[in-house]
């Protein structure tokens, strides 16, 4: 240790701008692995989520990009319709979220609900912390029984009442809470894998067939938009399409397992493939530089070695030094990392950002931690790889030339 | 350069990192202007392009690191220079003149390409200003080595 000391004060710190620069060259290869390997991670996290819809008979709907809303064309009968051909011929999944209310909690934020019916709650298979699972078969006149996430829990505990006034119902409407959903609960959005909304902040409300009868037009189009019908043919996909087209004038696209996988192929693996060869070329340069860098400081501080070699220093306590001290500019660079990361999380908090606030050890949640881990084994790699050059760089010079130095 | 501090490696070195900068310049405003279908790949470099001028700084650590270890490298130099009648004000005067001449020509260059792919030149003079003022302390710098 008293070596180790002696190292670092009278020859590192007395050439700082060198031990600065590798700082900042690890760091920018820590920014860069972090940030690729939580791309990857959460848009597998979201392929996962979304494996459900990749079934035989699952027929996802989608609004044809050339398709326009016109509001003048839609109306109320005519959207009716289509959900009554819908109840009548389809089994389907209905989700729609987004829909942001004051209600009275602990942390003022916005709280954003979410609408589903029972196929879709069974699709998902939400976990819940506590409570019991939701039930359909309400009266709308009632008690509407829900579920919350973590950050209303203690406002509203399993039993009580919430009241809200803004409803798609369009009357004050009085939501009993069910269950607890478990902290860090999300929904990756289907064509943004890697986007998610946590439920942490949000309602989850269930709808039936008379909820969805009695609901505005708004709650109705969006949840259209998303809709998944279950064992179904592309036949009658196509009828559907028609019959939204004849009565709301929109062009939806209804997409199939195969392209379903063939679009994830296509779009997700390539972006996942860009991302991964683009951060392994960047990794690459970052580490010729730092290689660069430490190659110049063996250069500069080629004397001071040699000196200490000499008076009984071996090459492999050498060797362990080198490796305490980019362990501690790793540790230094991780800790950088892990407050831009918790300060990013608990931003989300600050901003009363209701559908991004995370829970977990200053925020952090298990796809921050992941990839922490990675950038710890891609600094020992770098550890290993500047090391041993430093070390090899000063085996080839010959001790007398040294000296003489 | 005949009286220079400079030998082909090193201006080649310094070149390559001058080079090195501008270039990840230009790739950060080209990013910018790319025209992507994939959200994921958007997201993902959005984490560097609202960075731009922070990463581009902190990758400019290459070429303070290059000023550091070429003084340090050339002190030797320095002080037989002085010992055969020069004088530290014309070795400093030479040293800043050869890193500004790098300078103008990898500048030059990275203009070209940034007016070619009608880019905004401004952060290209930021980065150019940043070096300038890199050359000025290293210059003072030299002064260090006035006594071996």
């Amino acid at each position: 240790m008293k070596i180790f000391k002696f190292i670092i004060s009278k020859i590192f710190l007395r050439k700082a701008i060198l031990g600065i620069g590798m700082i900042l060259l690890l760091c920018m290869a820590n920014y860069i692995t972090f940030t690729a390997t939580r791309s990857i991670l959460s848009t597998f996290q979201g392929y996962r989520e979304t494996e459900y819809i990749n079934q035989e008979g699952v027929y996802t709907a989608n609004l044809d990009p050339n398709s326009h809303i016109d509001m003048g064309v839609i109306s109320e009968n005519g959207t009716q319709a289509v959900y009554d051909y819908l109840n009548n011929n389809f089994n389907y999944a209905f989700y729609t979220d987004g829909f942001i209310v004051s209600v009275p909690n602990s942390y003022d934020m916005k709280i954003s609900l979410g609408y589903m019916n029972e196929q879709y709650y069974r699709l998902n298979e939400f976990e819940l912390s506590q409570g019991t699972d939701l039930d359909f078969d309400y009266q709308l006149d009632g008690e509407i029984p829900v579920l919350i996430g973590k950050g209303l829990s203690k406002t509203y505990p399993v039993g009580s009442t919430i009241k809200i006034d803004e409803f798609v119902l369009g009357r004050p409407v009085t939501l009993k809470v069910q269950g607890i959903l478990k902290q860090n609960t999300y929904h990756s959005n289907y064509y943004a894998l890697n986007s998610k909304t946590y439920y942490n902040f949000s309602i989850l409300i269930p709808v039936n067939e008379a909820f969805i009868n009695n609901a505005n037009m708004d709650l109705k189009l969006n949840g259209l938009m998303d809709i998944i019908t279950l064992n179904t043919t592309k036949e009658e996909v196509t009828d559907l399409s028609k019959v939204i087209k004849d009565n709301m004038g929109l062009k939806f696209n209804f997409f199939s397992q195969q392209e379903n996988y063939d679009y994830f192929n296509e779009y997700y693996l390539h972006s996942l493939k860009i991302i991964a060869i683009t951060t392994f070329i960047l990794f690459i340069v970052i580490t010729c530089l730092s290689i660069w860098n430490a190659l110049v400081s063996v250069r500069l501080m080629l004397k001071d070695f040699t000196i200490n070699l000499l008076v009984g220093l071996s090459y492999s306590k050498l060797r362990k030094i080198f490796y305490i001290y980019f362990g501690i500019l790793s540790f230094i660079n991780l800790t950088v990392i892990f407050i831009i990361t918790a300060f990013n999380r608990y931003g989300c908090w600050l901003r009363k950002d209701a559908t991004f606030a995370t829970y977990g050890l200053f925020g952090l949640i298990g796809m921050d931690w992941l990839s922490l881990l990675v950038v710890v084994l891609s600094d020992i790699i770098i550890g290993m790889v500047i090391v041993e050059n430093m070390l090899r760089k000063i085996k080839k010079v010959p001790i007398s030339l040294r000296v003489l130095q | 350069m005949k009286k220079s501090l400079f030998r082909i490696s090193d201006v080649l070195e310094l070149c390559t990192a001058y080079m090195f900068c501008f270039f990840l310049n230009l790739l950060f405003n080209y990013v910018k202007i790319m025209d992507l279908d994939s959200y994921i790949l958007k997201a993902f470099l959005k984490n560097f392009t609202d960075y731009q001028e922070i990463i581009v700084l902190i990758f400019t650590v290459v070429v303070i690191v290059f000023h550091y270890q070429m003084l340090h490298r050339k002190k030797t130099e320095i002080f037989c220079k002085m010992l055969v009648g020069d004088t530290i004000f014309n070795i400093t005067i030479r040293y800043a003149l050869n890193c500004l001449m790098i300078l103008i020509f990898v500048c030059l260059l990275s203009t070209l390409a940034n007016v070619y792919l009608k880019f905004n030149l401004i952060s290209n003079f930021y980065l150019t200003f940043i070096f300038i003022i890199y050359i000025l302390i290293s210059a003072r710098e030299v002064r260090k080595y006035e006594n071996f």
